[in-house]
Parts: C-alpha cells; structure tokens; sequence
C-alpha cells in the first residue's frame, strides 16, 4: 500500500525555500477576509515581508503563484486560553511550564518552546496564532494565575509576538474552605488599593517608583492589559460587569456555561465571552445552562464570542474548526464562527492577525473547500508571510508503518 | 498484594485432600453461585410497526442501500431494501436523510462519573488496591446522569460502562441500552456478557507506586496480573472439582466463595470478556501472551494509542482495538499518536477497530469521530467509504461487547436500534433527528414529547 501523501511533500519544500523577501499571489481565491469587505470571490492576496501587500491588485508581478481556484482562504485561525509551547507531554512534568504559583506577575513566555512537536500538529487544522495562557499547580487554588502571550505558530525562535497580552483571574467555583466572595473580595482589593494609590499620588512629593506589580495594575486600571477571568455563574458575571464599568476594566469571560443567562448586559456592556461550542453538560452548578446552542445565542444577543477547545486544548486545538462547524449546526452563523477564530480574538486580545487586509500579518489558511468540514483539507498555510508544512511526527509514525520493507521499521525514516 | 489469603488455599487444599473421603450419606444442598443476581429488568416496549422510507442505508456491515426502506416490527428489523410492500402502523419518509444502526460506545464512564462532577459521583474507580475484580460498576450507575440523554441525542442506543483504569483489575464492566430508566437494571442489556476492565501502564504504576505498593514498574504490573491469574486458575479448579464430586454422589464441601475471583474465573470460563486499557504496542503484545498463559482470550484493547504498530498481530489474535482518533500527548504512552491509527488496524486482515469516546462529550459525536478518521486516512492515500467507516461505531463496537448477534446492523432479525441522521452523519453539521431502540422511539429533534431530561435538571433554572 503506498499512503504516502505528495502534498505534504510539496509543504515542506515549499517552507524550506521562502528565506527571502519573495512576492506570493494567491489568485482566484474564495477570500473570507473578516473585514468590512467580508467575502471576495475569485480575488488575489498578495503577500510580500510578512504582510499582506495587497488584495485584488491592477497587476501582480509575483515570484510564486498559487492558483486557489475553487478554494477557501481565511485568516489563520488563533487558538486561545492553552498551554501551547509550555508543554510537551502532559505527565511529564519537566516538559510542562505552564503551571506555577507565582501569582499575578507570573509570565511564562520565556518559556515558550517553538520546538514542541504540538506546533507542527496545530497546524494540521490552519492554527497560526495562540494566546497561550498560566495556571495554577494541579490542587492549588488561588486568583491570581499570571499573564498571557502570543506566539504563532512558525515554530521560529522568534514566534513570541506579544507578551504579558492579558492577565488571567479565576473566579469561579472553588473547592475545600474557600468562598468565590473572597476571591471576588482579593481581586476587588487589588484594584481598589492600586486606583488609590494613583488617585492621591499627586499630593505626595516623595513617590517611590511604582513597583512591578503596580505597573501591571495600573495597566490593567487604564485598560491597557485585558482582565479575562474563568466564571460561570451568571450573578457573578454581572458582578464583574460592573467591575469593568467601575473600574474600566478590558475585561473577557472565560468559561461562561451559563452566559447565556445574562446575554443582554454581556453585549451591552462589550464583554467578549469565550466558549467551548462543545460544552453542553452541566459539569457543575455553575453549568446548568450549558447547551450546544449557547454559542450561536451568545451571538445573536451581540456578543463578541471567541470558541477555544475545552479539555486538553494545547495538544487538541487542530480540532477547533470542527467545534465551529458544530457551533454553526447549533444556531451559529458561519461568518461568526469563523470569526470567533479569528478577528474577534485578535479584537479582544489587542494582537495583530485574524484578518485579511492590507498591511495585516500575512497568517493565511487555503481550504480545499468549507474550512470546518471533515472532508475539507488545508491546502497551504502561510505564517507570518511563509509558507509553512503542515507535517507533524505523527505523518512520519504512520509512514514508518504503512511502508512496506524487507528491515525492521526502525530503518524505516 | 492481597490475593488468595493462605487460609483460603489450605481451606481449597483440605477441601481437595478430603474430598475423595467424604461420607456417602446423603448429600448436603449442593452450593451453587448464581451468576447473574443483578438481573436486567429493561423491556422492549414497542409492539407497533414502522417503515422508514427513501433513506441512504448504512447498514453497519459494510453495505450501503440508496434509497431503502428499513422495515421494523415488534422491536426487530424485518426487512431492508428497496421499494418494500409492506404496511406500518407509521410510515418515516427519510428522503435525503441517513439511516444508520444505533451508534454503540464501548468505553464510557456515564452513570459512573456522571455530570455534575462534583465529589460526592466520583463512583468510577476503586482505587484501594490494585487488584479490585470483586467490584462491579453497576453498583455505582447513576440512572439520572444528563450524560445519558445527551448521549441517546447523539444516536447512543448500547454503550458499555467501565471503572476506570487506576488499577490492574479495575472491576466488571456491564453494558446498558440507553434508555430512561430509574434503575441500573432497567439500562441493563438483556444477554450481554459482562465485561472485565484491565489496565495496562502507567496508571496502575503510579497510583500504586508512588504509595510505595506494588506494581511500581511495568514488570511489576506483569507480576501482578500472573499472581492473579494463578490464583484464579486454582480456585477454578477447586469448584471445578467440588462440583464433579457433588456430581459424582460425594458430600464435598464447597470452597470459600471470593467474588473477586468469580469474576476472575467467569474470564477463564470465557463468560466474561477482557476490556483492557492499554496504550502501547510492546504492552499489548505481552497482555496477548500473558492470556495464553493462562488460557483465556485478551479480548479488547482500549486507547491503543500505538495499536497501528502491531495491527497485524491484533487481527491474527482476533483482538478488537477500540481507540481514539486523535487523543494524546497527556501522558508517554500516549505519545505516538496518529491521525490513521483506526483506519491502519482496521485495515489488517481479521480486524476489529473500534471508535470508542471515553468521554461524555465525545460520545455524542461518535459519528464525526468516525468522520476525522476517514478523511484523515483518505488524505493520507487510504480509500475508505462511509458504509466501511460505519463499522467502527456500530458492528465492530457491538462485537467487542459480544453483542453483535443482536444490534449493530440494520439486517433482519437484530433488534431495531435505528438513527435517522438529517444527513451524511459524516458531515460536521449532522445531527441525530430520531433514535429508536428495540423499535421504540427514544429520541426525536423535532418532538419535545421524545426528549428525555434527566430528574437533576428538571426545575433548576
């Protein structure tokens, strides 16, 4: 049987040869730009530096042509709220940094690792960009968890492309002794004691200079770092709708099972909400609203919805596109859910990506056809302007034991 | 490790020595072990005849029938084919829709660790030794778990619920047809043999191992399933012989009944099938060798992560692989993922590749499960078609559970568990419109009056 596959051949020729500034013309493309422009038939991107240069130019003198007739380009799709780069085997925890209690300033991304073999693997459902985010040890409860970052996905040395990108809270339920109000309780102190200090820091002459931790809250005061915290219950979501107005917070929800409840204030009050499109069981009494509807719910009530991939979303994220095609069997619209992977993600980040415009990252996805079918394949993915491969160790493992040979598979390479 | 205590064994020794001197008088009320003191309560309740109609027929054995008719009476397929004359008490018209058998897990833990998961349902795993064959999981079922009805919408019609996987002998597994009930027993699939759940791996080693008990290595987990197996074997052959001198007109007295190793024994008996959590090839190999040391079948291999390593040996030993498509990374065993591990099995000679979820939120999707794999094969040179595919979660699950004379196949005479899919179920935007078990409806998208809740849900808001 001979399973080998040409075009993951033809990827990794391709990625091995862009190391110069080259001009690529994607032509007769599908193009689902996620701007104002929304959907372009039989349309050319032009990338040219990392960027895309321009879109349905006069003329196009281009080093490499991809002809996209009867394809999909879309943004790469940006996964959110895993630990992709900070861990390679989940039990093995010299391969995990995701986890530690260092508390509000903890910022893993110097331990990001592009070498991961979950990158390449991502790749294989068109993720070019992740919001790779902290959390607590296994049986540690706390508020606190750290700040997010941005990494796409080239596997480079470079590919961090924003740090400390939002601060993680968990105010959800707890276990053991604990009360939710006082996790409430600690992080309203937070904020109200850094407001204070920089209320009456005008009439002191002798400031020391704001530590560390103050500067990331005054951050977070002036709404320059976005808050996301993991909560679910809907009075508690109300209650952090109201600390984004007093406080003029960038506040995201995470989780958010019963969102649905209090859909109306979310949208009024510009609260993105993250979601699992997958989530539908009542996990805890926080949950009891979860519904394979609540996705396309939360959009039509105007709220701006970005879908991650629950459980293990670090080594799972490939598969976010299929959660969006059942988001979208559940009430959603298309267009929203391509951009609950894209623009709205980018949009409640404050990152570059997740739209096809000119002076954008070039981070683009060709579909053979409806990017959140089973039976659609990714043709090509660029990142950062490049085009990149989409084969993983796992291809190799497959081949090694689909090829026939006269010698033990371990010479097979 | 706890097995056979010694006064166990000079009790079955002295039992053996004494025996042939019995007197001859007569003979004590023979000690019999009722095997099935639990018994299924669950009845087929429809007695009404439905023809479904124009529908593109999966049939789960390989074929499939462009607009056929699936033709079921008192809780059985009568007839498919196509342009059948027959009468129905209610006719489906299914054109453009998807039939196909109702979808079976063998792998899940609903009921067992049911929704919400909170501390008081963590009923899934005996973690206290890691020999625990004595418990069997439907003692810990939880009829009103939502992950039931979420399941049936789904297209679940059988799914076997395991214990988990801390220890060796993790426990009896049983099956269940996914049906409202308020009782285990009235889930409990009428014939269907029990299961026993084995673990492979690392996580008997580390559970135990890190409290300073044996098994603390793979060899150590080898050990301990040998010393078990050689314990079962003579307690085995003590009743063995207990029962044919009572049949031979002595007066034996009958050995000390442990229900740890009934269920052992129900295994050498070839009662109960092995289900056996075990990810990597090597491990799988010996578990084949290790159950011909001790004469039973090694049943089948759950996750089998690298089970494409040695799908050859798999469909020689008559192995069924039930597995995931695309789970791994969380721990080394479950390292060498790939995409086409299913499809690799199953393209053996002799195979048995199984879809399972191991998940309450995968099990509602098993289909799209099937999907992922498929084009994923495809794209990687195999040519696998939907009526093929199929199998996975239908025919080749039921046979892993010992069931497959009796669902998984639309085929006359098998009990009529049926889905009507709004379309191709191996499209992303499939959805599961109507669900029939035994014939009865049990599920319809469009009927409220079909739509089970679950008594936890019922008035919260």
């Amino acid at each position: 049987m001979n399973k080998f596959k040409l075009s993951i051949l033809t990827g990794a020729l391709l990625s091995s040869s862009a190391a110069f500034a080259q001009i690529t013309a994607i032509t007769n493309a599908t193009v689902h730009t996620q701007t104002n422009q929304g959907v372009l038939e039989n349309a050319t991107v032009v990338i040219e530096d990392g960027k895309i240069k321009a879109i349905n130019p006069k003329s196009v003198n281009a080093d490499i042509t991809v002809d996209a007739s009867g394809k999909i380009l879309t943004p790469g799709l940006i996964g959110s709220m895993n630990h992709l780069g900070l861990i390679e085997v989940g039990a093995v925890s010299r391969s995990v940094d995701a986890y530690d209690k260092s508390g509000i300033e903890f910022d893993p991304s110097s331990a990001f690792n592009p070498r991961t073999s979950l990158i390449p693997y991502a790749r294989k459902g068109g993720i070019t960009q992740n919001v790779s985010v902290p959390s607590l040890p296994w049986g540690e409860s706390g508020v606190f968890m750290g700040l997010a970052f941005v990494a796409d996905l080239s596997g480079e040395f470079d590919s961090v492309t924003d740090r400390r990108t939002a601060l993680i809270v968990d105010l959800g339920a707890v276990s053991g002794d604990a009360s939710r109000g006082s996790a409430m309780q600690s992080f309203v102190k937070k904020l109200a004691d850094q407001k204070k200090k920089l209320t009456s820091k005008k009439d002191k002459k002798k400031d020391k200079d704001p530590s560390s931790e103050e500067k990331l809250l005054t951050q977070v005061l002036r709404g320059e770092l976005p808050v996301v915290a993991y909560a679910s219950r809907a009075s508690q979501l109300l209650e952090l709708v109201a600390l984004k107005e007093q406080y003029g917070l960038n506040l995201i929800i995470s989780g958010g099972d019963d969102a649905v409840l209090v859909k109306e204030q979310l949208a009024k009050a510009e609260v993105p909400v993250i979601v699992s499109a997958v989530s539908n069981l009542p996990s805890g009494f926080d949950a009891l609203h979860a519904h394979l509807g609540n996705a396309g719910e939360l959009e039509k009530a105007g709220v701006k919805v970005i879908l991650n991939v629950a459980g293990d979303g670090s080594h799972n994220v490939y598969q976010m596109r299929f959660d969006a095609g059942i988001a979208v069997a559940n009430g959603m619209t298309h267009d929203g859910a391509l951009k609950a992977m894209t623009s709205n993600v980018a949009d409640a980040f404050g990152i570059e990506g997740g739209k096809i415009a000119v002076g954008s990252r070039a981070d683009v996805v060709l579909w053979t056809a409806d990017p959140f079918e089973f039976s659609t394949r990714i043709d090509q993915v660029w990142i950062n302007g490049e085009s990149v491969t989409t084969e993983s160790r796992h291809d190799k493992l497959r081949e090694r034991y689909t090829t026939d040979s006269n010698m033990p598979h371990g010479y097979t390479k | 490790m706890h097995i056979f205590k010694p006064s166990v064994i000079v009790l079955a020794l002295s039992t053996a020595l004494f025996g042939c001197q019995q007197d001859t008088g007569p003979q004590k009320d023979k000690v019999t072990i009722e095997k099935n003191p639990y018994p299924s309560t669950y009845k087929p309740h429809s007695t009404s005849s439905t023809l479904i109609t124009n529908a593109t027929v999966l049939t789960g054995t390989g074929e499939r029938i462009n607009d056929a008719d699936v033709y079921i009476v008192d809780g059985k397929i009568s007839q498919v084919g196509k342009d059948l004359s027959v009468t129905a008490d209610s006719t489906i018209d299914a054109a453009g829709k998807w039939v196909t058998p109702g979808i079976i897990d063998n792998h899940s833990h609903l009921g067992a660790y049911p929704s919400p998961g909170v501390e008081s349902h963590q009923d899934g795993n005996e973690m206290i030794n890691p020999n625990t064959a004595q418990v069997w999981v439907e003692h810990s079922v939880w009829p009103q778990d939502p992950g039931f009805n979420r399941a049936r919408e789904g297209g679940i019609t059988s799914l076997q619920i395991l214990p988990g996987s801390a220890n060796l002998f993790g426990g009896r597994a049983v099956t269940l047809k996914n049906v409202p009930s308020e009782t285990m027993q009235g889930m409990k699939f009428p014939k269907a043999p029990y299961g026993l759940k084995m673990a492979c791996g690392e996580n008997p080693k580390r559970v135990y191992g890190g409290q300073g008990v044996a098994p603390k290595t793979r060899m150590g987990n080898m050990a301990g399933y040998r010393e078990a197996w050689i314990e079962a074997a003579e307690y085995k052959r003590a009743w063995e012989q207990y029962e044919a001198e009572y049949a031979a007109g002595m007066n034996p007295d009958a050995p000390h009944r442990d229900i740890k190793l009934d269920t052992l024994r129900g295994v050498l008996d070839g009662e109960i099938l092995i289900h056996n959590h075990c990810y990597k090839a090597e491990e799988m190999a010996m578990m084949i060798d290790l159950s011909k040391e001790f004469g039973y079948h090694a049943g089948t291999f759950h996750h089998g992560v690298e089970a494409y390593k040695i799908a050859e040996l798999l469909g020689e030993n008559g192995n069924c692989a039930a597995l995931w498509p695309d789970w791994w990374g969380f721990k080394m065993e479950a390292y060498d993922m790939s995409l086409e591990n299913v499809a690799i099995v199953d393209a053996a000679k002799n195979s048995c590749a199984v879809i399972h979820s191991d998940s309450d939120t995968t099990i509602q999707r098993l289909n799209h499960e099937a999907a992922k794999v498929m084009y994923s094969a495809n794209e990687a040179g195999f040519d696998i078609k939907e009526e093929h595919a199929i199998k996975w979660i239908t025919y080749n699950a039921a046979k892993s559970l010992g069931v497959e004379e009796l669902t998984g196949s639309i085929a006359a005479g098998k009990q009529a568990d049926v889905v009507i899919w709004d379309q191709s179920p191996f499209s992303v935007y499939s959805k599961a419109e109507k669900v029939f078990i035994d014939g009865a409806k049990v599920y319809d998208r469009h009927d409220s009056k079909y739509q089970a809740v679950s008594d936890f849900m019922l008035g919260q808001r």
